[in-house]
């Protein structure tokens, strides 16, 4: 055991995440270039002050995976830098107006600020994926989480700032954030935890409605609870996207845990339900359907920011028109409104053309894989689903605001992961790939030998007795 | 066309080259990665063959390849789950031992399981195609196939 220690803390080479490093490297350099050139006129390297900072901060977080002598995935921290790079590369090339940050007492523009929030994310990445030994901890807190879940919406409903008509943000001192965003991880890591408690239970079907296989009540009611507060809140606070992203991942980690399609059929129904009754109901739902449906009923009016949206996938065509080469400003309006955080997928698709757009909808398919890779040989239940949970929040996401961009689906606000401007949507998004991280190393997990024992006398416990943890829950 | 205009095609081919040559290698190293998962897996030393199982968990007629330790039962746990209202959470557990297999019970008050019609008191030996009765649901022992 201890000669085993020794190996592990030696530094070990990572020569996949290298080679993948230097090729993002080489593409960020190019795109940079290329861009900076388009823009002036000229050939010029422009100011490449926050390309190089992005790409040594990488270079950093690898050293420091390497000295850590962890055995961490090497495909994730280079596919996050590049999406990371690409965020830079069209961020930089805005108008840097769209966002003045108050640093002390220099003011940062757009591409600036999101170059300090991709540090900031990248650092959490780095420590988490390095510190996180044991996820034992995640999972003896589970109530603790739902509560401080319930208790970050209320804090926001209570204390919110409200902007366009929905309370998303919260401000305290000089810092403000999105607590919706880190209330996802906090929701995934309850789910886990309770679905891997009482997974025998909700497998086996006691309840039985015509074909409608059903778990026993008493089991599922605190999860429909749950559920139903987070949703409603968020539906009070006018989160679409936060609200369809936590149901379907929802749905995904309870199928998941016990293979049952019936539950799937049900929840989905459920769902279906609730946007016909939102869709007659509540205005701010039917305005967004009825864009979707045919936005150019209004095209100046609400529908303007998808026909716009339109608009830059169809300059940009196959090949796009060019780093630095497209339209993001109107006179000195952007072209598309927030194209700078939900419509970021659009910018993108107008400057690299669906040769882009392809290549970043492959990075979001690798995370997929990788993270739904580190689920199928995690050590326990609690693992899997936590590493598929973690997986599915980053990765629904994504799909979700690409769809809503290219018309697909009805928009709901929600951030493109790692690309999108946003300081919690960027840091959030670097905790779960860190926890992801964590996870994927399958040595650590075993852990000191006092502790894994406790551990699996524990586990040991939980799946004998499945009852008295329901009951207890 | 000037050479201002062919440089910038060129960098613009390059970076769209380096995210697609990304792409290439990271899918190969995946590929790899599932490859060697699926050489590592251990080899199955033996078959069950689901002979009558009427609430259809497992399927009848399914094959499963099973390992030197199989656990049967209720639980979605088992590595073959089983359901009857007589299969107990964790009712059996399949081994295979020193070149002989071995099936032992560990549900305590159940109607026993049995091996070719005969009860299984506490353990019995198995042999390949032998039947194994738990409840109403019935499997047969089969050596493995040849590529495991």
């Amino acid at each position: 055991m201890r000669l085993r220690a020794r190996v592990s803390m030696r530094p070990a080479g990572r020569p996949l995440e290298t080679r993948l490093l230097v090729i993002v490297t080489v593409a960020l350099a190019l795109g940079w270039v290329g861009m900076a050139s388009t823009l002036a006129g000229r050939f010029t390297t422009g100011d490449p002050l926050p390309i190089v900072c992005w790409v040594l901060a990488l270079g950093g977080t690898h050293l420091a995976f390497m000295v850590s002598g962890r055995s961490l995935d090497q495909v994730l921290l280079p596919t996050v830098g590049l999406l990371g790079g690409l965020s830079l590369l069209i961020l930089e090339r805005m108008p840097q107006g769209f966002v003045q940050q108050r640093l002390g007492d220099r003011v940062l523009g757009l591409g600036d600020s999101q170059l300090l929030w991709l540090l900031l994310g990248l650092g959490v990445l780095a420590v988490v994926a390095i510190s996180v030994r044991g996820v034992r901890w995640f999972r003896e807190y589970r109530y603790t989480w739902a509560a401080l879940g319930i208790l970050l919406l209320a804090a926001v409903f209570v204390l919110g700032d409200e902007v366009n008509g929905a309370r998303l943000s919260i401000r305290l001192g000089p810092i403000s954030g999105q607590p919706s965003e880190l209330l996802k991880v906090i929701l995934v890591v309850f789910l886990a935890a309770y679905l891997a408690d009482n997974r025998p239970l909700l497998a086996r079907a006691s309840l039985r409605i015509g074909p409608l296989a059903l778990p026993p009540l008493p089991y599922l009611l605190p999860m429909l609870a749950m559920w139903g507060i987070a949703v409603g809140l968020i539906i009070v606070q006018r989160d679409l996207g936060a609200a369809f992203l936590l149901f379907s991942v929802f749905l995904a980690l309870l199928y998941i845990a016990t293979r049952r399609a019936s539950y799937v059929v049900l929840g989905a129904g459920l769902a279906i339900l609730a946007g016909v009754v939102l869709y007659r109901t509540v205005g701010h739902v039917a305005t967004r359907i009825d864009v979707w449906l045919d936005p150019w009923v209004d095209p100046s009016g609400a529908g303007y920011q998808v026909v716009r949206a339109l608009y830059a996938f169809a300059r940009g065509g196959v090949v796009g028109t060019g780093l630095g080469a497209g339209l993001p400003q109107v006179g000195s309006a952007p072209a598309i409104p927030l194209m700078h955080s939900d419509f970021v997928f659009a910018a993108l698709g107008e400057e690299l053309g669906l040769l882009g757009v392809v290549a970043i909808v492959g990075c979001y398919l690798v995370i997929a894989e990788r993270g739904l890779r580190v689920a199928a040989r995690a050590p326990d239940d609690f693992q899997a689903l936590l590493a598929a949970g973690l997986t599915l929040v980053v990765v629904i996401q994504a799909g979700l605001i690409m769809a809503a961009n290219l018309r697909l689906v009805p928009l709901t606000g929600v951030t493109l992961p790692f690309v999108s401007y946003g300081g919690s949507s960027v840091i959030t998004n670097g905790l779960v790939v860190g926890l992801l991280l964590a996870l994927s190393d399958r040595r650590a997990i075993r852990g000191a030998p006092a502790r894994s024992s406790r551990v699996s006398r524990s586990v040991e416990r939980q799946e004998r007795d499945p009852a008295v943890e329901g009951a207890a829950a | 066309m000037d050479a201002f205009t062919v440089v910038l095609w060129i960098l613009r081919l390059g970076f769209v080259l380096c995210l697609y040559l990304f792409l290439f290698m990271v899918v190969r190293s995946l590929w790899r990665d599932l490859r060697s998962a699926v050489a590592d897996a251990a080899p199955s030393v033996g078959r069950l063959i689901v002979v009558t199982s009427p609430l259809g968990q497992p399927a009848s007629g399914s094959s499963i390849p099973i390992d030197a330790v199989t656990s049967l039962g209720g639980d979605v746990n088992n590595t073959v789950v089983v359901e009857d209202p007589a299969v107990a959470a964790e009712h059996g557990l399949l081994s295979y031992r020193g070149h002989a297999w071995y099936l032992e019970e560990r549900a305590e008050g159940m109607r026993p399981m049995s091996v070719n019609g005969a009860p299984v008191d506490g353990g019995a030996a198995v042999r390949f195609g032998d039947e194994i009765a738990l409840g109403r649901v019935r499997l047969r022992l089969e050596r493995p196939l040849a590529d495991g």
